[in-house]
């Protein structure tokens, strides 16, 4: 019995994904639970596993391709099941010494390679004039066509994109024509870069935010934080602030809450959300209950996220339910910074603690507090 | 409204415009025998009662002469219908055709009019190489000929009448599995359409197509016999979700480009089915006008589904084969998709 393969729920918030790769090629064979193909969220890359063992067939969304949550984007065929797909019946053969009659020439009988050949892209001309009338780098795009030519969806799919990450722009004035400036490479707006810029847009526009800067002497902690590498536990700065801050909050739960349309929600637990840039864009994982770890386990934890985070493996739920959010850019030689917050929480400590900073040598830390 | 098969729609329709017109005769092979089936598929059936047979001519099988006869008449002021039985046969009359009726008016400078109609049944029925033949292609070619392919009764009516008082030569293709014919003329496989004929006087124009079925995702023309298949197959395809137009263009010579035209810059696809071989039929020009006029438009190549290189096969699984079917444009329709 075929088996529909079928991108998987992802949690509340996740309607759409883009497909990475397919592991497996078309008319292979599979193994239920090796790993399928890959999928990429606004928060994460996964491999997703083999429904079934079979033979991979009408595969239907191509690497690059943004395709729903639970849509079936191929199937898997027990290998019986392959003469389903019609094959062109044979000509007949001709009795020996016959005159050898043309071949017929049914349309359907040739399959077209679904793969332009390499270093071609093909387009379509509808697709070729929406795609100029809209100044959309359409080279960059992936095709879904015959052939793998790019249509008119994959265009339109990517100016359904691009209204989404942009705000609308209301121009003043005549219009002014853009000098001619040969591009470089014309990279789409997409994935996690489109969301964060989308949210960073957003935040910006829906909430006041407020930087505040304060001083503190930072002594103490630089001392605490010495005495745990020598007794060989590998302690940041991170991780002292995620356990300070979870303590704070504890203390003043005013302060652990989110602003949700007209209600600020006040949050029983403390889950502090860590900042970490990625090469796919700002990622934040979440500590669970930072306010009842120990220093050690918070150490251990944001070690392992920010692997995960690095190699594009975390899931959904590790970068949900955050209450609080923590960010440094200490490490990178920065005094102090404002945040922009694309959580909801009403606080985010914006901290620029470095373990080689100037500041941290005079045993002095700066730390932005900054409500966002 | 009467309902009509196309058998009966056209008799009726010649049966008008001899009583409109005495100048309107038929010309052709067993069309007015007593006893005989009223031509090959029953459409000048009875018609000799009412007009004698000085206009209800029968020959001797000559397609040559017929045709010669007919266009000799025409010249000279008369409006005569041919019947050649099989529109295999115009190929006997190739001369007269080609280089007599299609040229007198442009060779004499438009002084001399040829009104003639010829009615020529085409279609894969069971029949073998030589009686099988869509044959629309080799009279689409020759400029001085009108072509029209009714696919219904009111069609076959409308555009019979309009072919009759037309000055030009015009040929009309009838499909032998649409014609509805009775008794013994039956034919195997037909799917013989019975429609609306209305009782009082209508035309329908030559040169003006019509849309069978609307639909946004793709176009398919079809004439004759496979605008029945395109209609099946766009049947098949809305259970999946996509919408198909079926375009029927009714008048294959002048054709209704823009009705194409407008579908496919809407639809942004196209396919066109018929039963005609493959290589230089006539759905290859109708691409190669979509490909020069409607480039930027399309979204995809263009397919086309035909018959094979090969003489229509006399077999019946073979004939299956080699004529489209429904699940062949099902199958075209989604390799563009």
């Amino acid at each position: 019995m075929a088996t529909d393969v079928l991108v998987p729920p992802l949690g509340q918030t996740v309607d759409t994904v883009t497909l990475v790769t397919w592991y497996k090629r078309e008319g292979e064979a599979v193994t239920q639970g090796e790993r399928l193909y890959a999928i990429e969220t606004d928060k994460a890359t996964l491999d997703i596993e083999a429904p079934a063992s079979g033979i991979l067939r009408h595969i239907t969304a191509q690497p690059g391709q943004k395709v729903r949550v639970l849509s079936p984007i191929a199937r898997i065929l027990a290998p019986g099941e392959e003469a389903e797909a019609v094959p062109a019946p044979a000509p007949p053969a001709a009795p020996a010494g016959a005159p050898v009659p043309p071949t017929p020439t049914p349309a359907p009988a040739a399959k077209p390679p679904t793969t332009p050949p390499a270093g071609r892209i093909f387009i379509s001309p509808r697709a070729r004039r929406l795609a100029e009338e809209h100044n959309v780098p359409w080279q960059t795009l992936r095709g879904t066509g015959p052939q793998g030519a790019i249509v008119e969806r994959d265009v339109r799919a990517y100016l359904q994109s691009r209204a989404a990450v942009k705000a609308p722009l209301v121009t003043i004035g005549p219009a002014i024509t853009p000098p001619a400036i040969a591009v470089m490479q014309a990279i789409p707006l997409e994935g996690p870069r489109a969301v964060i810029a989308q949210r960073m847009l957003e935040s910006r526009q829906t909430t006041a935010p407020v930087t505040l800067m304060s001083e503190a002497d930072a002594t103490a902690l630089v001392e605490l934080r010495r005495q745990f590498h020598e007794a060989g536990i590998p302690v940041s700065y991170n991780d002292i602030f995620l356990y300070i801050a979870g303590r704070a909050l504890r203390q003043f739960p005013r302060l652990n809450a989110s602003l949700e349309g007209e209600t600020i929600r006040l949050w029983d637990e403390v889950h502090i959300g860590l900042a970490v840039d990625t090469e796919r864009g700002l990622l934040v994982p979440v500590v669970r209950d930072a306010d009842r770890k120990r220093l050690a386990d918070i150490a251990r934890e944001t070690q392992r996220l920010i692997e995960r985070a690095r190699a594009g493996q975390l899931t959904p739920e590790e970068m949900s339910g955050g209450t609080f959010t923590i960010t440094n850019l200490g490490m990178y030689d920065v005094d102090a910074f404002t945040p922009s917050s694309i959580c909801r929480s009403v606080l985010c400590w914006e901290s620029a603690a470095s373990s080689s900073g100037r500041r941290c040598f005079r045993e002095r830390s700066p730390c932005a507090i900054a409500s966002g | 409204m009467a309902l009509m098969t196309i058998a009966e729609a056209l008799r009726q329709a010649i049966r008008e415009e001899m009583r409109r017109d005495p100048r309107v005769f038929c010309i052709g092979e067993d069309i007015g025998i007593p006893g005989g089936f009223g031509g090959a598929f029953t459409v000048t059936l009875g018609l000799s009662e009412e007009f004698g047979h000085e206009r209800i001519l029968d020959t001797p099988i000559s397609e040559t002469g017929l045709i010669g006869v007919a266009i000799g008449a025409a010249m000279a002021g008369l409006r005569p219908i041919a019947d050649v039985q099989y529109g295999d046969f115009l190929f006997c009359a190739m001369d007269q055709i080609a280089n007599q009726a299609a040229k007198m008016t442009y060779m004499s400078g438009g002084t001399v009019k040829v009104p003639l109609v010829i009615r020529a049944p085409v279609g894969a029925t069971g029949r073998g190489a030589q009686h099988a033949q869509s044959l629309e292609a080799f009279f689409t070619h020759i400029p001085g000929l009108k072509v029209v392919a009714p696919a219904t009764a009111y069609d076959a009516k409308g555009l019979l009448k309009s072919a009759v008082r037309d000055d030009n030569p015009v040929i009309i293709f009838e499909h032998k599995l649409l014609y509805g014919s009775k008794g013994p003329r039956a034919e195997r496989g037909a799917l013989s359409p019975v429609g609306e004929v209305p009782e009082e006087e209508y035309l329908v124009p030559i040169g003006k197509g019509i849309i069978r079925r609307e639909g946004k995702d793709v176009t398919i023309v079809g004439k004759l016999l496979t605008v029945y298949r395109a209609l099946e197959a766009a049947e098949q395809l809305a259970k999946e979700g996509i919408e198909a137009e079926v375009i029927d263009p009714r008048t294959l010579v002048p054709l209704d480009k823009e009705l194409i035209l407008d579908s496919v810059r809407k639809t942004g696809r196209l396919v066109i089915v018929e039963e005609d071989n493959y290589t230089g039929g006539w759905g290859a020009d109708v691409a190669a006008m979509v490909a020069a006029e409607a480039f930027f438009w399309l979204d995809a190549p263009i397919v086309r589904v035909s018959a094979p290189d090969t003489p229509p096969p006399f077999s019946p699984p073979m004939e299956q084969f080699y004529v489209p079917s429904a699940e062949r444009v099902v199958q075209a329709v989604k390799s563009i998709l």
